[in-house]
């Protein structure tokens, strides 16, 4: 059974190929797994070699008008080359080993995370940013980490985000009447795929400690006082072992950063000269 | 193996903290039946106003007299307030100079008043504090001590450590006084912009550091729990083990709330009115 983890990155503003790269990279550090990316825009060539796969997105570029690029991300199942693949946000850091998450998912067709953590290691309780979840009763699932396998429940998922990422508007008005976001997410998208296929816990497992990610949103940090920037507030380094250190916590797991200008050149260079590229 | 409360006694101009230390000995004596050893830089004071110290004390330990430069407020209620010295950077010598195999470090304003800390000496961690504790007023904000800073570090508290001598625990003690001689480095990488140095703080980062800049199981949880009653309070009255408080009003100053509490110990901050208590 082939695995890998597969990305999906379509520059705007910000570029979101390097921080692919910077992810795979981290991935490459950590572990001993196929990395390939959904994406039309070019590589660096310093970096092709990272990826196994390089796929151009499919059919239509369904996000070409578009900023908040997202409306392509149902494609990955379709495209996807692994058996098994686990689908991750392109601003993510793997810093540390994931064999035994591998062997977690296999128990299932499909897993969402239902719970991130803050920079401390604590579990985020703090609904912020997730009051669309919670005042319209909608599955706590993230995106930002996800498994599936190939299988016709996959499929069959797949097929659903397809219709309510092409008509969220609709969906959004059926499903989340209060909170109502401005633009289309993918974590509200799969939150209703979920509830219509009434497979939450087919999917998630709120006792599992991973997979899991740190999610560097600001206002769920557990903060009195809180800045537009994460980074603001505390101090971030990247030790050459690539230890990375956040507010004097060593992180481990998989680090969602969330703000694009984390991806200094230092950082970049760090992991470069630690993977001799 | 040995076993015994060590407390760090060293007065200012106010605070009478070898009153409360021969205090604390009585009570550990009642209630713990361990033998107190006190650490204090005035010997002299102690063998005067206490001619039986060395009936009360296991061991007496000079420090080194000192002058310090760290002013702490010390309330005496919600309205009264006093500047003083703060002579509390002897904590960290707490490994180097027990006489004991197994420690329970006490701050002197602890008022045993049960036995639960027999259980220190029954389990297997060779390192005990507090992480959290309970307000006996049960409405101030109290985020101050569940991290040293908003961004910083989970918050232990040193009032009250069980440490047993290991080499592990040597390295714990030196580097709190590492972190006390590097104390504005530690203040500003660990964003806890306090003024004065609190050894909460330099437990709380050491703690973090050998927990491998993580939390972790370093240190254990000392047993029951700790209550404490703030600066703000005011003990009105102890009889044994039966406590009245007068609790500041939560928004409005200067007025109180009667509280009665017993059974359990309390840490109580007020050292005035402790040292009122004792004198009664």
């Amino acid at each position: 059974m082939s695995k890998g983890i597969l990305m999906v990155a379509q520059n705007s503003a910000d570029d979101y190929v390097l921080q692919a790269c910077l992810c795979a990279m981290s991935i490459k550090a950590t572990n001993d797994i196929s990395v390939s990316i959904l994406t039309n825009d070019p590589i660096p060539d310093k970096y092709k070699d990272l990826f196994e796969h390089v796929i151009n997105i499919p059919w239509t570029d369904s996000a070409e008008d578009e900023n908040w690029k997202v409306q392509n991300r149902w494609k990955a199942y379709h495209v996807t080359p692994y058996n098994e693949t686990i689908v991750m946000d392109t601003d993510m850091l793997v810093l540390q080993n994931i064999d035994s998450w591998w062997n977690f998912l296999s128990n299932y067709e499909m897993y969402f995370t239902s719970h991130v953590m803050d920079y401390r290691q604590n579990v985020i309780n703090d609904t912020y940013y997730r009051k669309a979840f919670t005042s319209n009763k909608l599955p706590n699932v993230y995106v930002g980490i996800h498994y599936f396998k190939k299988c016709d429940f996959a499929h069959d998922f797949y097929g659903w985000l397809e219709l309510v990422s092409n008509n969220w508007n609709l969906f959004y008005g059926h499903y989340v009447k209060e909170n109502y976001p401005k633009r289309m997410s993918m974590d509200v998208s799969a939150a209703i795929v979920t509830k219509i296929l009434d497979c939450e816990s087919q999917i998630t497992n709120a006792k599992a400690a991973f997979p899991t990610f740190t999610h560097m949103k600001p206002h769920v940090q557990g903060w009195q006082t809180v800045t537009e920037s994460w980074q603001e507030r505390v101090g971030v380094y990247l030790k050459p072992n690539l230890d990375l250190i956040v507010g004097n916590h060593k992180q481990d797991g998989v680090f969602h950063y969330t703000e694009n200008n984390f991806v200094t050149n230092k950082i970049i260079k760090t992991y470069e000269e630690a993977l001799c590229l | 193996m040995d076993k015994g409360v060590l407390t760090f006694a060293r007065n200012n101009s106010q605070v009478d903290y070898i009153k409360q230390a021969v205090f604390l000995a009585k009570r550990v004596r009642k209630y713990l039946d361990l033998p107190t050893t006190i650490a204090t830089d005035s010997i002299d004071y102690l063998a005067t106003a206490y001619p039986d110290y060395e009936d009360i004390f296991d061991q007496v330990i000079e420090l080194d007299w000192t002058n310090t430069h760290s002013l702490k407020r010390f309330y005496d209620g919600s309205i009264s307030e006093k500047r003083l010295e703060f002579k509390n950077d002897s904590r960290c010598l707490a490994y180097d100079i027990s006489p004991y195999d197994e420690t329970i470090l006490l701050d002197t304003d602890y008022i045993i008043s049960d036995d639960t800390f027999k259980h220190c000496f029954l389990q297997e961690l060779d390192l005990l504090l507090y992480k959290d504790a309970y307000d006996l007023a049960n409405f101030r904000d109290y985020s101050e001590f569940e991290y040293v800073s908003d961004t910083s570090v989970d918050f232990y508290w040193a009032t009250c450590v069980f440490f047993r001598k290991t080499k592990t625990n040597k390295i714990f003690f030196d580097l709190i006084k590492h972190i006390q001689e590097n104390w504005s480095y530690y203040n500003a990488v660990y964003q806890i912009n306090s003024v004065t140095y609190r050894n909460d703080h330099a437990f709380s980062v050491a703690i973090h550091i050998m927990n491998g800049y993580q939390s972790g199981n370093f240190a254990g949880y000392m047993p029951g729990k700790l209550y404490y009653t703030t600066d703000r309070d005011i003990l009105l009255d102890l009889q044994d083990k039966r406590f009245t408080f007068l609790v500041e009003k939560q928004h409005h100053l200067g007025e109180y709330l009667a509280i009665k509490f017993e059974n359990y110990s309390v840490h109580v901050m007020n050292k005035f009115s402790l040292e009122r208590i004792i004198n009664v």
